[in-house]
């Protein structure tokens, strides 16, 4: 096994572990705390792609910005104490059934999948996501599609202020 | 591409519109006249004078079907803002900022028509998506419009994140986000050259989330809520003009990224379970309504089932009812909707009579209700017509078309309990003030509707030789 090889398996085992931890925790504060490390996985899954724009995109406003609004949230609104409601036993079935659904559909087309056999690491090869290519992307082939998100902002930015304003 | 640029410009002009414009009242003239420009642009490209020539690159491609579905599109909108345009007036206190709205949605109908690329569907659907959360909460007053603003809110955002998960995917199993790759031919370097499992994990997201967004079930328990909580006009906006732009793309997606997976997945069998489901719980929920509005929020789930159906049958039979659809849906929804917000009490009981007091409102309702439930004569039953013989036309799944004829005798019942309210019922009514000309635009689209129905050969001589 090479170095990378390494790496990845050990990211890998962290990052799912701690998504467990997410779900499995009492405390929605540790929730997040156990998010941002996922996160942290999931940039250096990007470092090991070698796409450094992407990994330090994801570190600054997924596990920076974020999940500072998270736990803002979490402080405003004081959900430290647990107050789950709790759930009649067919609200748990169906939700089972219906996980379980999704899970066997993901499982068996994984289980087919002969494309995705040793495509860990990129570590000498991919350059497509250095922020050179991107850049040069983004504003040749890709030129519509950004100067057409500008209308989606700026809806967004007067449905903000029809929303936000006092009347 | 130009009606895109053009209603994306009118949106920023009606966005200053309250900064310069002091009279509410010209509001919707802008709009109608904004409107009727982004009309002609798109007719103009069409037949090719466009305004403005922007290399596409892939990511739009032009058809004559396109073009003339926005084209009817854009119309209904036009019908929509001068028959309900000072309904939109008086919702809370930014009328200018809710037209620049639609005029944004305009702009995300006109990329969903054109879309040749992933990445555009999601902006479409985005761009068309966002305004419509903020109108569902236009009356801040009213709890149940910021609940349903809210729930739709956060609906709509969990399946937009449905939806990027799936295009992710189907980038990595095929390397590109274009709806028509040349498989054998251009192959991406180090990706497998066929049916990738995860090019059909990332369909089958796709595919979920854009039945979610045309409120198809088992993904539709969003649409009553929230077409109950909205203010009625917006209601009516969303429940014609964006759903009918929702399909089109639905279909286009159909017709060319999932047919290229038919040999892995069976699509038409998924669809047709999802065609009973919807037909099913549209058609036996509306039954029990007893408030019109959330009757007719459940009869637009119902009436989604049977446009599904062009997109199971996937041939031109469908195609021309899918259009035909959009029209009749369009129009008659528009016009009850626009009856309904002359109305106090939205019950059944409170139309109590109406042919007594207002005999040409009852008259165009009753003609409406009867292109909905798809009576002869009438713009509705041709397109539901249209619907069955193009599923006939494959020659499989007969028993679908059997089960639709089951479920439109059903829908009879509840639209006819309307008819039965206004017309056999006594009682005196709570109407606001109508208009000569607010009579005189019912009764000119009840018309449209009669036309299309006894001569359907003037809309497709249209649509060919326009």
């Amino acid at each position: 096994m090479e170095p990378t090889e390494i790496l990845f398996w050990i990211i890998s085992g962290i990052a799912i572990f701690s998504a467990l931890m997410v779900l499995l925790s009492k405390n929605p504060v540790y929730s997040v705390l156990w998010l941002i490390v996922v996160f942290f996985c999931i940039t250096n899954h990007y470092i090991l792609l070698n796409a450094q724009f992407l990994a330090i995109v994801n570190m600054i406003v997924y596990a920076g910005a974020i999940m500072v609004l998270f736990l803002f949230v979490i402080m405003l609104m004081n959900l430290n104490t647990i107050s789950e409601p709790r759930r009649t036993l067919w609200v748990r079935l169906a939700g089972v059934v219906s996980g379980g659904l999704l899970l066997t559909v993901i499982i068996s087309t994984v289980r087919s999948a002969v494309d995705m056999n040793d495509k860990k690491a990129l570590m000498s090869t991919g350059d497509i996501g250095l922020i050179q290519n991107l850049g040069k992307v983004l504003f040749t082939s890709y030129a519509i599609p950004f100067e057409i998100s500008s209308i989606l902002f700026l809806s967004a930015m007067v449905g903000a202020v029809v929303i936000g304003k006092k009347e | 591409m130009n009606s895109i640029i053009v209603s994306a410009a009118c949106g920023i002009l009606m966005m200053f519109g309250s900064v310069w414009i002091g009279n509410k009242n010209y509001f919707r003239f802008i709009a109608a006249t904004g409107l009727l420009l982004t009309w002609v642009a798109n007719w103009a490209d069409m037949n090719g004078n466009g305004l403005f020539q922007i290399p596409a690159s892939g990511m739009f491609v032009y058809t004559h079907i396109s073009y003339f579905f926005n084209a009817i599109l854009i119309a209904a909108t036009l019908i929509y803002v001068i028959i309900s345009g000072d309904e939109v007036t008086k919702q809370g206190a930014y009328p200018a900022e809710y037209f620049s709205l639609i005029f944004f949605v305009m702009s995300g109908v006109s990329i969903l028509m054109f879309y040749n690329n992933m990445l555009m569907l999601f902006l479409g659907i985005e761009i068309m998506s966002i305004p419509l959360y903020i109108l569902t909460g236009a009356d801040k007053r009213n709890l149940k419009s910021n609940e349903a603003s809210l729930k739709y809110f956060l609906m709509g955002a969990f399946s937009t994140g449905i939806m990027l998960m799936g295009i992710a995917l189907i980038y990595g199993g095929t390397g590109s986000f274009a709806i028509d790759i040349k498989r054998a031919g251009s192959a991406v370097p180090g990706f497998y050259n066929g049916t990738s499992f995860l090019e059909i994990t990332g369909l089958l997201f796709l595919f979920a989330s854009m039945c979610f967004k045309v409120s198809a079930a088992p993904f539709h328990f969003w649409t009553p809520d929230v077409y109950d909580g909205a203010p009625s006009v917006f209601t009516s906006f969303m429940a014609t003009i964006v759903k009918a732009a929702g399909f089109y793309a639905f279909f286009r997606l159909v017709e060319v990224r999932m047919a290229q997976t038919a040999t892995s997945v069976d699509w038409k069998l998924i669809i047709s379970f999802i065609i009973i489901a919807t037909l099913f719980f549209g058609n036996i929920t509306a039954v029990f309504q007893q408030s019109v509005k959330r009757m007719l929020s459940y009869s637009s789930i119902a009436q989604a089932g049977f446009m599904l159906f062009s997109l199971f049958a996937m041939n031109d039979l469908a195609r021309q009812g899918l259009m035909l659809y959009a029209v009749a849906y369009s129009l008659s929804t528009i016009g009850i909707f626009a009856i309904m917000t002359k109305m106090k009490d939205y019950s059944f009981d409170g139309y109590n009579g109406l042919a007594k007091t207002h005999p040409a409102l009852a008259a165009t309702n009753t003609i409406f209700l009867l292109s909905l439930a798809g009576i002869p004569l009438t713009a509705g039953f041709l397109a539901k017509y249209y619907m069955l013989a193009s599923v006939i036309r494959t020659g499989t799944y007969t028993w679908l078309v059997v089960a639709a004829v089951v479920f439109a005798a059903i829908s009879v019942y509840y639209y006819f309990r309307l008819i039965q309210a206004m017309y056999f019922k006594n009682g005196e009514p709570v109407v606001a003030a109508i208009s000569p000309i607010f009579k005189y635009l019912l009764i000119s689209i009840a018309i449209i509707i009669i036309a299309i129905g006894a001569f359907p050969q003037l809309f497709f001589n249209l649509f060919y030789f326009g």
